[in-house]
This record gives structure tokens, sequence and C-alpha cells, in this order.
């Protein structure tokens, strides 16, 4: 249903009219503020207005769904909506309402009231609000198709790392090959390896981490803007920081000592260039 | 012998490293392609759907998208208004409504029910069978004949949910008069489609008189037609198909292409980095070779065309893995997009344009220049003899 609302009335005369609330977006599209009093009605033609003083801008509860339509609404008390949209041929009281929000005493029993629901009342649907985690669900979906992009990422990133260090290691030849003529052991050498590669790997994942944190907010503010919502799109939760170190660091490790292996296997004098 | 020779030669003789590059550049170019394919992808298919049917127009009662907004009211009157322009070939009510097919012992099944106007084209493609004729005929899609057990000249009983009936309908049952393929059913959807007085009916109404939106042929020009609908019917919006898109862009489709934006460079600049690293170590490494050539008597220009035909190399073979790799990719990328609720099937997320691999190989070329820039400038500006002694003495 579309309500329409019409000229703004600056000051209100006789009966105070019944309350609403403007979402910010409709507010500042229309230059609407708390006092004015507005004219709403159900068609473009402005037929059978009412006035409603407005008593408070509020912000539209960020909706994943509604991503790009900007939120121009009206909030007001159902009986006032009801009045308002009721037909001349429909009595008080009979009118519909698109939803109804139930509050079950025990929210685990969401599924079995709903079956119960469409058994009993059948063209009528009940659906539980905290079940988001089913197949379609939109963000469900994005949620793997960026988990795809990040597998890939990590593929390309594993190649270039694995580039990197040989070359980084083959840089070090000599002095590996020094070092073992000296009578270090392998797998002294590999620890050693090993531990730079950690400590490299852990200092990369946090100056990561510190960009994807500096970058959270710029690409928040950013969509925030282009899709005038409140919607947070990018947030860096504790979990997501431990998962991006834990692949990070192993990574780097592994791919340093992968690096080094095939060189290590080579006798020390080769090494040294001797 | 030429730089890119040489080059190569410089490659073969590291197998590894020359490998992992081209792997990692293939793997980077590979995403590039397919953000780049999904930075218009959603709107060009949306684009080939819309142009696919035979209507160029599409009339609403608001700004609002066809099904999220007001119905349009009287919607024979205004289909016979519409049909009544010079520039309007055919136009056809178009109203859509829950259903639910009864089955017996089973679950129901839930679909939507479109009821269209008697017109010379309706927008769906009939596979067996024929179009609806009476109100109690429909057509429905592959899915849901098979999901309800029904062929052509079956029975079905169905149950309509109508956005103006808030009560529980009764079931009503149709004779199935054909099989056909809807253009906007999603790959579980079941959709069947019979007339405005059949979905009327359906609705427990007297007689068709609402629309979701009318569904315009134009006899020339789309826009010329939307221009006289527009002037005949003022509190009505028409839009072509054009427009239609740009509507569509302006809501949720636009979060793919600032996504694929984001994506697309952050790639090119992990690209870029990850080369110039490549590449300036590269160098580093071969800086007393790069000296002994000097001193035999390469020019500084050539051994930095060297360097820049080995940037042209790795970026240039990686570019052209990438593209096989981008296009298996962009085809499981989208079966996962595709799972989200509401998708056509024809429509796809990722599609290819020529437009896109242009880009492609524009961004990799600035790559594979400005990942050269660095050790470039190391080769052009390294002192032979100083270098020479050092590598002597080390």
């Amino acid at each position: 249903m579309g309500v329409f609302w019409a000229a703004v009335v600056v000051a209100a005369q006789g009966q105070q009219p019944p309350d609403i609330l403007v979402s910010r977006q409709l507010a500042e599209a229309e230059g609407l503020g708390v006092g004015d009093v507005v004219d709403l009605a159900t068609s473009a033609a402005g037929a059978n207005a009412r006035p409603f003083r407005i008593a408070g801008i509020y912000e539209p509860t960020p909706d994943p769904m509604q991503l790009g339509q900007v939120p121009r609404e009206v909030r007001m008390h159902l009986p006032d909506l009801l009045s308002l949209t009721r037909g001349p041929d429909t009595p008080a009281g009979t009118e519909h309402v698109d939803s109804i929000n139930i509050a079950l005493t025990d929210p685990r029993d969401a599924d079995a009231f709903a079956r119960d629901l469409a058994s009993r009342m059948p063209g009528v649907s009940a659906r539980s609000t905290s079940n988001p985690s089913f197949d379609g669900n939109p963000f469900v979906v994005l949620e793997r198709f960026h988990l795809a992009i990040a597998i890939v990422t990590i593929v390309a990133a594993t190649v270039f790392l694995l580039a990197l260090t040989i070359m980084l290691v083959d840089e070090r030849r000599e002095t590996v090959g020094v070092l073992r003529l000296i009578g270090l052991p392998v797998h002294r050498i590999l620890g050693q390896i090993f531990f730079e590669g950690v400590l490299i790997a852990g200092v990369g994942a946090l100056f990561g981490l510190v960009l994807a944190l500096g970058s959270e907010r710029l690409i928040n503010e950013f969509f925030q803007w282009r899709y005038n919502t409140a919607l947070i799109f990018v947030r860096i939760t504790p979990e997501v920081a431990a998962t991006c170190v834990a692949i990070a660091v192993p990574l780097g490790a592994v791919a340093t000592v992968a690096a080094s292996w095939a060189l290590l296997r080579r006798g020390a004098l080769r090494l040294a260039r001797r | 012998m030429r730089a890119l020779a040489f080059a190569w030669r410089s490659l073969v003789r590291q197998p590894a490293r020359a490998t992992l590059g081209i792997l990692g550049v293939a793997a980077v170019g590979a995403l590039l392609f397919d953000m780049l394919l999904l930075s218009q992808g959603l709107v060009r298919s949306m684009r080939d759907l819309l142009e696919r049917q035979d209507f160029d127009v599409r009339v609403t009662a608001t700004e609002a998208l066809p099904g999220t907004g007001p119905v349009i009211d009287d919607a024979v009157a205004v289909v016979a208004t519409i049909k009544a322009l010079p520039s309007v070939r055919e136009a056809v009510a178009f109203r859509i409504e829950d259903l639910s097919i009864d089955r017996a012992g089973r679950r129901r099944v839930r679909g939507f029910l479109q009821g269209v106007g008697r017109g010379a084209v309706q927008p769906w493609t009939l596979l067996r069978g024929g179009n609806p004729q009476g109100p109690r005929e429909l057509v429905l899609d592959e899915d849901g004949a098979r999901e309800a057990g029904v062929a052509v000249g079956s029975s079905i009983t169905i149950r309509a949910s109508c956005s103006a009936e808030r009560d529980a309908l009764p079931p009503v049952t149709f004779r199935v008069s054909g099989i056909a393929a809807f253009p906007f059913d999603g790959p579980d959807d079941v959709t069947a489609a019979t007339t405005d007085d059949g979905l009327a009916t359906a609705c427990g109404e007297r007689e068709a008189g609402m629309a979701d939106m009318i569904l315009v042929t134009a006899a020339g020009d789309p826009a010329a037609a939307a221009a006289d609908i527009a002037a005949a019917r003022p509190d009505l919006r028409a839009f072509t198909n054009e427009q239609m898109i740009g509507r569509i862009e302006q809501g949720g489709f636009t979060y793919f292409r600032q996504i694929s934006t984001v994506l697309t460079t952050v790639t090119v600049s992990f690209a870029l980095l990850l080369i110039t690293v490549l590449l300036t170590v590269s160098v580093n490494q071969r800086l007393g070779e790069i000296a002994a050539l000097r001193a035999l008597g390469f020019s500084r220009a050539r051994v930095v065309a060297d360097v820049f035909s080995e940037s042209v190399l790795i970026v240039g073979i990686g570019g052209a893995l990438s593209l096989p790799l981008g296009f298996a990719l962009a085809e499981g990328l989208d079966r996962i997009l595709k799972r989200m609720p509401g998708i056509p099937e024809p429509l796809h997320f990722f599609v290819f344009q020529p437009e896109a691999l242009a880009v492609h190989a524009t961004l990799l070329v600035v790559t594979a220049v400005a990942a050269a820039l660095y050790p470039m400038r190391i080769v052009a500006r390294l002192p032979i003899a100083a270098t020479l002694r050092d590598e002597v003495i080390s």
C-alpha cells in the first residue's frame, strides 16, 4: 500500500492531529522537522487527506533486503493507519493487516509453531525471524561468494609468496652453505628459517589487519553514503581477524620452509660455491 | 638476440620462479577478469532478458518496481486506453499472486500464479499444448508439472493467496492447457499462468480489475510509445526497457558493481605490488650479470628493454592463462550467486562482454609497464665498474 503525503502545514490548528514518525531519509529529502504537520493520503491525487503531526525523526532499522531503496517511510499507530486506509464499505474492526509479529514462550518452537499454523489456517504462512541460515538466504549466498573470492585471493597470494620466498632463499644460498660447512645441521637451519618465516608472516598479517581496520571505516562510510543507509557493510570481528592470522601465518611459514627445503637438500660445498 | 628472446631465456633459466610468477598473475588476472564480467554482468543479462520478450514498455502505478508498489486499478480500461494509441501495437495486463498446489498426501507445492490479459503476445514460451483460453485453464512450467504430477489436459487444484484478499481462499480446479517456460522463473520456482479472469476466479473476485503492470509492445519507437502512454494516463508511469534497467540499476544491482570496483582496484594493486617485488628481487640478484652485459657492450636501453620484456612475458603469459581460468571461475561464482532467491534461471551475474576483455588487457598492460618501472630504473642507473668490482670482491 502506498501512502502519499501532501503539502506541509507549518502550524497545527484546532484539535491536535495524531502523531507520526518520519524516516530520516524522507525528512532530509523533503525538509521536514519535528512539530511539522503533514497531510497524508492513500492516493497520489491527495483525496481524503488527513493531517498528522511529526513527533519524531527516526533512523529506519537497516534492512539489507532493501539495499538501494531509500526508505521514505512514515510510522504511525495502527488504528490511525487503519482509519486512513479503510474503505467506505469496510466496517471498523474488519480491516486486514499485512503481518503479525509473534513472540513465542520458547523461541525454539518457531518451526513447530509455523507448521501448526499452516495446517490450521491454510493460506497463512509463518516464518521464523531467527533462522537466517537456510540455503537460499541472500546473505548466506553472499557469504559463500565472498568466501570463494577469498580462496582465490589466498591461492594467488600463496603462489606469489612461494615465488618470492624461492628468490629470497636463493639469495641466501651462500650463507646457508657456509652455515652448513661450519657444522650446523640441516634441521637447525630449517628451524631458523621456519621461525624467520613465522616472524615475517606474523608481521605481515598484523600489517594486513591494520590495513583492513583502516579501510573498514572508509568502505563503510562510502557505501553508507552511496546507499543512504546505516547498514554496516564491513566489520572486522575478532573471529575474522583470528581466521586471517590463522591462515596467513602458517601459510607464510610453510611457504618459507617449502622454498628452503629444495635448497637445503643440495650439498654444502655446492651451496657455498666451492 | 632480441630483448624478448633474451628475457624468455632468463625466465627459462629459473623455471620455478618464472612458473610461480606466471601462475600468480594468472590467478590474479582470472579474479580481475571475473570482477570485470561482474561489474556489468547482471545489468546486461537483465537487459537481454527484457529484450528477449516482445514487450518494449512496462506501465506501473508508481515509480516502484513491478510487484513492490501499488497495483493499477481498473486495468481493463487502462489496457483499452493504451491499446487505442497509434504508437502501441499490443498491451496486456499482468498480475502476479502467490500460489500453492494441493497434492494428495504430500506437502503443498508453492509458487506464483500469473494472470495475463488476452493478447497476441504472451510473456511465456509455450513448450507443449496451448495457451489458456478460459478462466479455468492455465499453463504450468516444467517444474510445476513434475512436482504436481500433471500433464497437458490434466486437472490441477490450486489455492491462490491474493494481496487484495486476506482470507484463506478456497481451492480452485483448473485444466492444464499447456506447459510453458517463463523468462523470470527461478531455478526452484513453480510458476503457472492463466487469463486475467482465471486469476480473478482463483482470488475469489467477480471480475479481473487490477494489474501489477501493463506490458506493452510498441508499434515503432518504444520511447515514443512510453511518452504517448504517459500523456494519455499521467497518473501512471511508463518505462521503456532501457529505463526499466536504469531503475533496477539504482536498486540492489549496483551493489555488485561497487563490489567489483573495489575488488578490481584491490586485485590490480595486489598484482602490481607483487610483480614489482618479483622483478625487483630478480634484478637485484642479477646485478653482476647485468653489469657484465653492459661491459660487454649492451646499451642501457637494451638492458632496460630486457627487464621490461621479462615483465611483459610474465604478465602476458599469466594474462593469457587467466582467461580460461577466469571463465571457469566465473562459472562457479555464478552458480553460487544464483542460489539467491528470486533470481530467474536465464539471469547471470557474470556475462562476457568484449569491453571487459579490452579493459582486462589494458589493465594488464598498465600493470606490466608500471611493475617494470622501478626495476628498469635500477638497471638504467647501474654503475658498471662499481657493480663488477663489488661482485668480484664478494
